[in-house]
């Protein structure tokens, strides 16, 4: 049993962002040359701003997407009632320091860029935005925006699915805005299954105009507004053996988990398998 | 009331010996007077109980949330069996002359139809690639509605098509029906029959215990929901396959008992045969291209989906592709029930003896940031999960474990991230 | 029956019809371009974040592409609304398009704005100035205590008198004008169809409603409408709580703040040296009303099947708007049961009180816990209040004309189509040959009936 998704009476464009900021530093050193972190933060903390500008009932909660931890870094309705987004900075930089201290810690940076917690940012939004649901009736209307620049994380796989799929039993879309090199798979599932817009600004310049023109439209609006539309969706997943993300695979037919080789033995529920065919023939005959 | 069946036992737990304790004086003290509460709401002297005074109190939140708790820690423990998630499943609904009955309002087959509607929409989001069909008993015959498929609305729509009742209803010739629909179907599928029963005899044309012996060797697994009383013969027909008899109290109550049914139950080895399916996972085209779908024949315009294979593009998923024979599903479909695979480890209370120390305790809950002290700034109840030892609120735990099916503390560290069932 | 509806007129246009110069000089004030950003419909916002950080003027299509097409309307409000806001000028270009162009000194108070964020229009006072600042509670059971002084007074004149001496009498005739009306010196005042109305709106609305009336009779009293409007808006955005010195304020504003503190917006608080202003939350509650979106409190009536009626509240104030429309039984110290009757209701409807109001006063004040249902007021309550209403509305008086004596059936009959068609028609009698029409049509009917007798 979910819990009870609270109908959306409210007409107002009064809204509720929870933006997931990616922060980690291997891909913030990787695209320096073009844009820097601080430079992206400028960007975002104008855009925040602004999102609080518009209605004095808007609320904006950030979490930053870290690569061995995901934390709260601001939330507009705690503490004064004028709270600037720029006062998350300092706990941006804490996070940012107990993030990289646990890295050392851990010395795997050897493999590349690396993918940050994106299903835990997602996990913690997601929670966040049911105690808002739990509020009461009149609540503002809720959205998670992910600005997201690292590589997805296959490992993710699973638990970022299930995130989708409760964002879209409660009717949260989720907005995704890629900064990274390459188009996120994971993201563009989240945007199309919860109705959300997936964008890769192609000139990150002006990435304040493209958050200010596209994610700054609250849900009222958007239902009379013309939003990019998605660019293809890359529905691949990732096998459970070897977290590769595959277009073509094999599902064992007790527990659906999916591989990228033949196996003797499903890993996962351990049902062996009778014959070793490519393309069961029963299945084709039955349709 | 203890006793009354055994069906109703998930329900009795709210009515029990939980809530006892707890509804002291909290509740009282808020003072719920009767006008402050909805009259809309039909039986509303079911949400009372008496206290040992024999005062009468709404029954309380907590009861339920402890209910379900009850429910998950249960759930819980059969993870790690083995699910039949690819089902075949006949959902048989009796139109005979007792489905015209007013004891449910308006009547027994309109409730019914209600139900089954909801049940369709659950199970194709609790089982995807699972296919249901609809048989209907009328006149002493069985009858086939609609063919197994996949699409939820066309099941709907065909039985709301088709609500009249008459006759006798005659569960044999609803068996051999069903029984001889599921042989066609691959061998690695789970079948099953979900048999709404409103009749109290059944008018059947031979010996119905071949017919149980029949679908017992031909592995259908038989579950019924019965709406007047407890029929022996029934009872029998699912002791023999291995499904659950249930008889329903009032509506809620037969609500429960038919979604009982939507998550996929334990597979039993020999049922069916274990084998690797080749399938392909199409990326959908952007919006506003031009191309020719193969299923068709015909130029389309917006997003469609590329097998992967041959780059064939289809219409709609899933299906199997016209030009290689792949079989296509969209991976977000599949991924609808890993959460059976992965299932979330029940998450501990915190006991009341560390309770006791509170600085040991985070102020706020990992997931929501609720203040984790009660007024007055006692730690209030709380619970922590077992592997990343973070703390959460009591409805983040119901939300994490109803709903969102992470632990949101186990995914935000990388290091405990490892130790996640992900890993085999 | 004449209808007299006050309605709180929205705020913004009030602005909006203020002369251009005034508005101009109004944006150089970087909260007021704050407030008014936030009254606007969601898409002229969408449209100034849009326009913000650039300078050159934008064609009208361009907005208008992003727009589907049942958003169109929309589209055009918004539009409409920024333009006659000064926030958008609009011009031709060389094809003869529409061309936008943002407010420079809007443009860049609101890029400040985003960028630097504001300053605060004036320093709170330190915390070291030596007396307590009241805590934000007891602030606000001052200001509402306040504000229902005044609303009482309204009500029952007599029995606020001890209550409201300290609020003077001449400010109190602007804050009355239009709610109250005194036939002579002798009588108390009463509340006129207006007043019954103002008293059933939410706080907000009754606080527009006010300072619309003191802005507009700023004027007599010689003070410039945009720089009280300009002050009121400022003063929205100061913290609620703190103290603020009285002398960093021109005169005028001195003046301002007095009347304000008799409302309950601010409160005055004599210092050591100086003396302070504390916002309430009344005051910073101005630049959200401005919006029409909902506001959001906590109601206290509870309505049953059974036209009784609970609500929680230990207010004297409450007691009386509900006494307006219901017949009150009992009083507990938190509690006020009541009952509405037929007769209560034609007390309030002969004041001048529509049964929609009374409606939707019941559902805004509604209680958590019935709020939370669909319909939060009982249906059988609310058709029955629709109905009463309607009961005295079943006789209309329309002036008329009155025909008889027709010379013939042909005649005659050709009269009541004319009258039909001409839309005139109200009543005929075939057999008498009677016929009545409004008065408005009637000069066509003795035209028609002349030609006819020649």
């Amino acid at each position: 049993m979910s819990p009870p998704v609270p109908s959306k009476i409210l007409t107002d464009d009064v809204s509720l962002l929870m933006v997931l900021i990616d922060t980690n530093p291997h891909f913030w050193s990787s695209i320096k040359p073009h844009f820097s972190f601080s430079k992206f933060l400028s960007h975002v903390l104008a855009f925040l701003n602004s999102i609080l500008l518009l209605n004095q009932l808007n609320q904006v909660v950030v979490i930053a997407t870290g690569i061995n931890a995901c934390g709260y870094v601001f939330d507009s309705s705690s503490g004064s009632v004028s709270q600037r987004a720029e006062s998350l900075l300092p706990k941006l930089e804490e996070f940012a320091e107990n993030d990289e201290s646990l890295s050392e810690r851990d010395d795997d940076s050897g493999n590349g860029v690396g993918s940050s917690l994106l299903s835990g940012s997602l996990s913690m939004a997601l929670c966040y935005i049911q105690r808002v649901f739990r509020s009461g009736p009149l609540h503002p209307q809720p959205r998670i925006l992910c600005l997201h620049g690292s590589p997805d994380g296959p490992g993710q796989y699973v638990a970022i699915m299930n995130s989708i799929f409760s964002a879209q039993r409660s009717m949260v879309p989720i907005d995704s805005c890629v900064v990274g090199i390459q188009h996120s798979a994971f993201l563009q599932q989240a945007s199309y299954i919860t109705g959300g817009v997936y964008l890769k600004p192609q000139q990150l310049d002006g990435l304040f105009q493209y958050l200010a023109t596209v994610f700054a439209t609250d849900l009222h609006s958007r239902n009379f507004l013309r939003l990019p539309k998605p660019v293809g969706v890359d529905f691949r997943a990732s096998c459970f053996c070897h977290k590769n993300t595959i277009d073509m695979g094999f599902i064992c037919s007790v527990c659906l988990s999916i591989f990228c080789k033949h196996q003797k033995k499903c890993s996962t529920c351990g049902s062996t398998f009778g014959q070793a065919k490519t393309h069961d023939p029963s299945a084709s005959q039955q349709r | 009331m203890m006793n009354r069946d055994i069906n109703g036992e998930g329900r009795k737990l709210n009515r029990g010996e939980e809530e006892e304790e707890e509804d002291e004086d909290e509740e009282s003290g808020r003072g719920r007077d009767a006008w402050e509460r909805a009259y809309a709401d039909e039986r509303s002297w079911e949400s009372l109980q008496e206290d040992e005074s024999g005062l009468l109190r709404p029954i309380d939140n907590k009861a339920l949330h402890h209910a379900q708790y009850r429910r998950r820690l249960r759930t819980a423990t059969t993870a790690g069996i083995q699910k039949g998630l690819i089902r075949y499943l006949y959902i048989v609904i009796d139109l005979s002359r007792a489905a015209g009955e007013m004891d449910y309002k308006p009547s027994r087959m309109v409730v019914v139809a209600r139900q089954v509607e909801a049940f369709i929409r659950e199970f194709f989001d609790q089982n995807p690639l699972s296919q249901i069909g609809l048989v209907t008993l009328k006149d002493g015959v069985a009858q086939c509605l609609t063919d197994l498929g996949g699409s939820p609305e066309s099941h709907i729509k065909a039985l709301m098509g088709k609500l009249e009742c008459s006759g006798d209803s005659s569960l044999q010739n609803g068996l051999d029906l069903v029984h001889d629909l599921l042989n066609q179907i691959p061998s690695y599928g789970h079948r099953e029959v979900l048999i709404l029963y409103s009749a109290l005899s059944t008018c059947d044309p031979g010996d119905i215990m071949e017919t149980i012996q029949k679908c017992k060797g031909a592995k259908i697994r038989c579950s019924i929901v019965g709406l007047s009383a407890e029929l022996y013969i029934c009872k029998y027909l699912c002791q023999e396959t291995g499904g659950l008899y249930s008889v329903a109290l009032d509506e809620p109550h037969l609500k429960e008992l038919v979604l009982e049914h939507a998550p996929p139950p334990p597979a039993i080895a020999e049922f069916a045969i274990a084998n690797l399916i080749k399938m392909g996972f199409p990326q959908r085209a952007a919006e506003g291209v031009i191309s020719i779908c193969s299923c068709h024949k015909e130029a389309k315009f917006g997003g469609g989906y590329t097998c992967p294979r041959c780059k064939a593009r289809v219409c709609e998923l899933p299906t199997e592709c016209r030009i290689c024979g792949l079989t296509l599903v969209s991976s977000p479909h599949l991924a609808r029930s890993y959460h059976h695979l992965f299932p979330i480890t029940p998450f501990d209370d915190v006991s009341p003896s560390i309770t006791n120390i509170p600085q040991k305790l985070p102020k706020s809950c990992f997931g929501c940031q609720q203040s984790l002290l009660n007024p007055g700034n006692l730690p209030g109840p709380c619970v922590a999960c077992p592997k990343c030892k973070q703390h959460f609120c009591l409805d983040c735990d119901i939300y994490i474990h109803e709903s969102l099916q992470n632990c949101p503390g186990c995914e935000s560290f990388k290091q405990s991230n490892s130790v996640t069932n992900m890993e085999e | 029956m004449p209808q007299v509806k006050i309605v709180a007129k929205n705020f913004m246009d009030m602005v909006a019809s203020l002369p251009a110069m005034k508005l101009d000089k109004l944006y150089q004030n970087a909260f007021i371009c704050q407030a008014i950003l936030r009254s606007m419909p969601p898409l002229a916002k969408r449209y100034v974040l849009q326009l913000l950080f650039i300078d050159a003027p934008v064609t009208g299509k361009m907005l208008e592409e992003s727009v589907l097409a049942d958003g169109l309307s929309k589209h055009k409000v918004a539009i409409d609304r920024l333009v006659q806001l000064r926030v958008l000028t609009e011009a031709l270009d060389r094809k003869k398009e529409a061309t936008y162009r943002m407010n420079p000194t809007f443009q860049m108070n609101v890029q400040k704005l985003i960028v630097h964020g504001g300053v605060l229009p004036r320093e709170p006072m330190p915390s070291t100035a030596g007396f307590r600042l009241p805590s934000l509670e007891e602030l606000d059971a001052y200001a509402v205590q306040q504000w229902e002084c005044f609303l009482l007074h309204l009500i029952s004149s007599s029995e606020a008198e001890k209550a409201t001496t300290n609020i003077s009498s001449s400010m109190m005739k602007v804050f009355q004008r239009g709610l109250l009306s005194q036939k002579d010196d002798k009588e108390p005042p009463r509340l006129t169809e207006g007043g019954f109305q103002f008293l059933l709106m939410d706080t907000n609305a009754q606080l527009w409603y006010i300072i619309r009336e003191y802005i507009g009779n700023s004027e007599e009293r010689g003070l410039d409408s945009a720089d009280l409007v300009s002050f009121l808006l400022e003063l929205s955005f100061h913290a609620t709580g703190e103290a603020y010195n009285i002398n960093t304020l021109s005169d005028i504003q001195r003046a301002i703040i007095r009347d304000l503190a008799d409302l309950g917006l601010v409160k005055l608080q004599q210092g050591r040296k100086e003396s302070w202003f504390i916002p309430t939350k009344l005051a910073t509650n101005l630049s959200i009303s401005l919006s029409d979106t909902s506001s959001r409190k906590q109601g206290y009536v509870v309505v049953e099947t059974n036209f009784r009626m609970y609500a929680y509240s230990s207010s004297k104030l409450h007691c009386e708007i509900l006494r307006l429309f219901a017949r009150v039984e009992y009083q507990l110290p938190n509690l006020i049961v009541g009952a509405i009757t037929k007769e209560s209701l034609y007390k309030a409807f002969q004041n001048g009180i529509t049964a929609e109001q009374i409606i939707s006063f019941l559902q805004q004040n509604a209680h958590p816990r019935v709020a939370e249902r669909i319909p939060t007021v009982p249906e059988n309550v609310t058709d029955q209040i629709r109905l009463w209403e309607s009961d005295l509305n079943r006789v209309e008086c329309i002036p008329a004309h009155f025909f008889e004596e027709f010379p013939s059936r042909e005649v005659f009959e050709a009269a009541c189509d004319h009258a039909r068609e001409c839309g005139g028609f109200l009543w005929e009698n075939s057999k008498k040959m009677w016929l009545v029409v409004k008065a408005e049509s009637f000069a066509y009917m003795k035209e028609f009936l002349r030609g006819k007798k020649q």
